[in-house]
């Protein structure tokens, strides 16, 4: 998944305040998936043709994530880290997450907590889509301010 | 990036997060809850629940407006305050790392002041009744590993330490407990359902007043096998809850005693004690101010009383263990806490009209430095600048400086303020 630096790459970096705050906080709220890039007025200029294009392309597809079936409610989230810890795909395949500490930054995670939320990485990975038979609802079943809706 | 950093958002003093620097400011830090988060992020624009302002630069208060000065300046203002005080009081602290902790208790000795912990009421008795009772003690990596029992008592932990469920107490794994959650019996007491009780089988609720008869009911069932007189729902429960515990701990909040917590502690010690004879147990505060528990280290250290000390009585060095009357300050200094949040909209009021002066060192703008007569902008602890913290499990933890600040840190500008009376350089 895109991380704040590797957007922030692909924004103008002159924090013109346009988009009403820094152009690293519009890059965090791009990776959270709170804005898109066609929300940056100052990429609509043609000396930034192209960086829209690029900035979907590493931010991946953000429909895809929703039709996929997690949503979490950043207004209700307090970043507890709970479904981080009690998912079904990290209890094999992050150790760090199942100890109860914060994955590595290498680690590939269905979500991981970010700026006080949890923001999904690798929606993939959840176990929902890949076995359909049994479906796992750990995550939003644990959560508990009840942010995370499994659809 | 800057990995394994320290947060000081709260007593838990996770040691996992994540920081992203742009120059001099940070720009995400994964791994923090939103409670941390505010320390790192200030001008946090995209969550409003939350946005607290940085103050910049000193500032004197001359007929009720706010104006910015420079800090020798305001040295000098706060000089005038120091040197005509009778009664000073220094307050707060437990947000303050243990050196800046240590200049406020020297500057409290030199200033003949009496110093108060922000906590005080809750927090001092507990190290009374530790001192007086010796239990068990481990540190929270060993109840992640070990614990099959868990108790919050009058703690809500998602709301105050809202990782500690997952890196300690309930849904961590470890050596011993690789199931996490599903095999530790997990408890909570409060008067009213929180987050908390979500995964809290028993959840006791009970009434404000029923505190301590549920803790005199588990003295009876255990300690003296035999029925009480009066039984509070949920006692029964408890009872085998703790009695089936072969490794546990009891995290206590302020949840239910607002008041004098005297008799809380000393019932909770007396249960862990008789635990004790049979299985590892420890009692902990949940500390939700990061440093509240290297202040009472400090103070045991220094003073050899967890209450409050007194530099200023005739008789030489007293400590307080009930809270200090305002209508005998004349003159505050407070730090790492915002005091006017907790008080009364009248004890305020009594404050302003007595003419009280005030000086506050802090990295926000908040409720105490909008009324300050003189306010010191300080650097953040664990981010602009290095400290040292205590973990609420008692282990000293070194934070350390992430970016750069014109700001100084906290225990200079008390040892600043220190040298004013006549005190050595510090440091
Ligand atoms: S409008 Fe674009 S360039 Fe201006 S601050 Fe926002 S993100 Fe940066
Ligand atoms: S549904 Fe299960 S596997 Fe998918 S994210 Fe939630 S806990 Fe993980
Ligand atoms: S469990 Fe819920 S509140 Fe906690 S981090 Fe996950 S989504 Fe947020
Ligand atoms: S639980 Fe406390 S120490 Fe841990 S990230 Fe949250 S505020 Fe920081």
């Amino acid at each position: 998944m895109a991380t704040v630096e590797e957007v922030l790459e692909f924004l103008p970096r002159t924090d013109c305040g346009q988009c009403g705050m820094t152009c690293a906080e519009f890059a965090a709220l791009l990776v959270s998936r709170d804005l898109s890039p066609e929300d940056c007025p100052v990429l609509h200029e043609p000396e930034y043709a192209g960086f829209i294009e690029a900035l979907h392309e590493i931010l991946g597809p953000a429909e895809a994530a929703i039709t996929a079936g997690m949503l979490i409610d950043q207004d209700k989230c307090n970043g507890c880290g709970i479904c981080v810890a009690v998912c079904e795909y990290h209890l094999g395949n992050c150790d760090e997450a199942r100890l109860g500490r914060g994955p590595r930054p290498q680690d590939k995670v269905v979500f991981h907590v970010v700026n006080g939320t949890a923001v999904v990485v690798h929606q993939e990975l959840c176990t929902r889509l890949v076995q359909a038979a049994e479906k796992c609802n750990k995550c939003a079943d644990h959560c508990p301010t009840g942010a995370i809706t499994l659809v | 990036m800057i990995e394994s950093v320290i947060c000081t958002g709260c007593g838990c003093l996770c040691d996992d997060l994540d920081v992203t620097v742009e120059g001099d400011r940070v720009i995400e830090v994964a791994n923090v809850c939103l409670w941390g988060v505010n320390k790192f992020i200030a001008t946090k624009k995209f969550h409003s629940k939350k946005d607290r302002r940085r103050l910049l630069a000193p500032q004197v208060r001359r007929k009720g407006r706010a104006f910015d000065i420079s800090y020798d300046a305001a040295l000098e203002e706060a000089g005038k305050i120091l040197i005509q005080a009778r009664r000073p009081l220094v307050y707060g602290l437990t947000n303050n790392g243990s050196w800046a902790q240590e200049a406020a208790l020297r500057l409290a000795r030199r200033w003949q002041a009496r110093l108060e912990p922000g906590d005080l009421a809750f927090m001092a008795p507990y190290y009374e009744a530790l001192a007086r009772h010796g239990l068990y003690w481990t540190p929270l990596e060993e109840i992640r590993d070990e614990a099959d029992t868990i108790l919050f008592w009058g703690a809500n932990p998602i709301h105050s330490c809202p990782r500690h469920v997952v890196r300690y107490s309930v849904f961590s794994r470890g050596r011993f407990t690789e199931r996490g959650a599903e095999e530790r019996q997990i408890a909570a007491v409060d008067i009213y359902p929180t987050e908390t009780a979500k995964f809290c089988k028993p959840f006791i609720q009970i009434d404000p007043g029923q505190e301590l008869e549920l803790l005199q009911g588990l003295a009876a069932h255990l300690i003296e096998g035999q029925e009480p007189p009066k039984r509070v729902k949920g006692t029964k429960k408890l009872v085998k809850l703790l009695s089936e515990a072969s490794f546990g701990a009891i995290f206590v909040g302020r949840g239910v005693s607002y008041g004098p917590a005297r008799k809380l502690w000393e019932g909770l010690a007396r249960l862990v004690v008789w635990l004790n004879t049979r299985v590892p147990f420890s009692l902990f505060p949940l500390a939700s101010d990061f440093n509240s528990v290297g202040l009472y280290h400090l103070l045991l250290r220094e003073t050899g009383s967890p209450y409050a000390p007194d530099f200023g009585a005739a008789s030489g060095l007293s400590s307080h263990p009930t809270p200090v009357d305002w209508r005998e300050v004349d003159a505050l200094l407070v730090t790492g806490a915002d005091l006017f949040w907790f008080m009364s909209e009248d004890q305020v009021q009594a404050l302003k009209e007595r003419r009280v002066p005030i000086i506050v060192l802090s990295p926000f703008a908040n409720r105490t430095t909008a009324k300050a007569q003189v306010v010191f902008p300080v650097a953040l602890s664990g981010i602009e600048t290095e400290e040292v913290a205590y973990r609420m499990d008692g282990l000293p933890v070194e934070l350390q400086k992430l970016i750069s600040t014109p700001l100084r840190p906290d225990h200079q500008v008390l040892a600043d303020l220190e040298q004013i009376l006549g005190g050595s350089t510090g440091g």
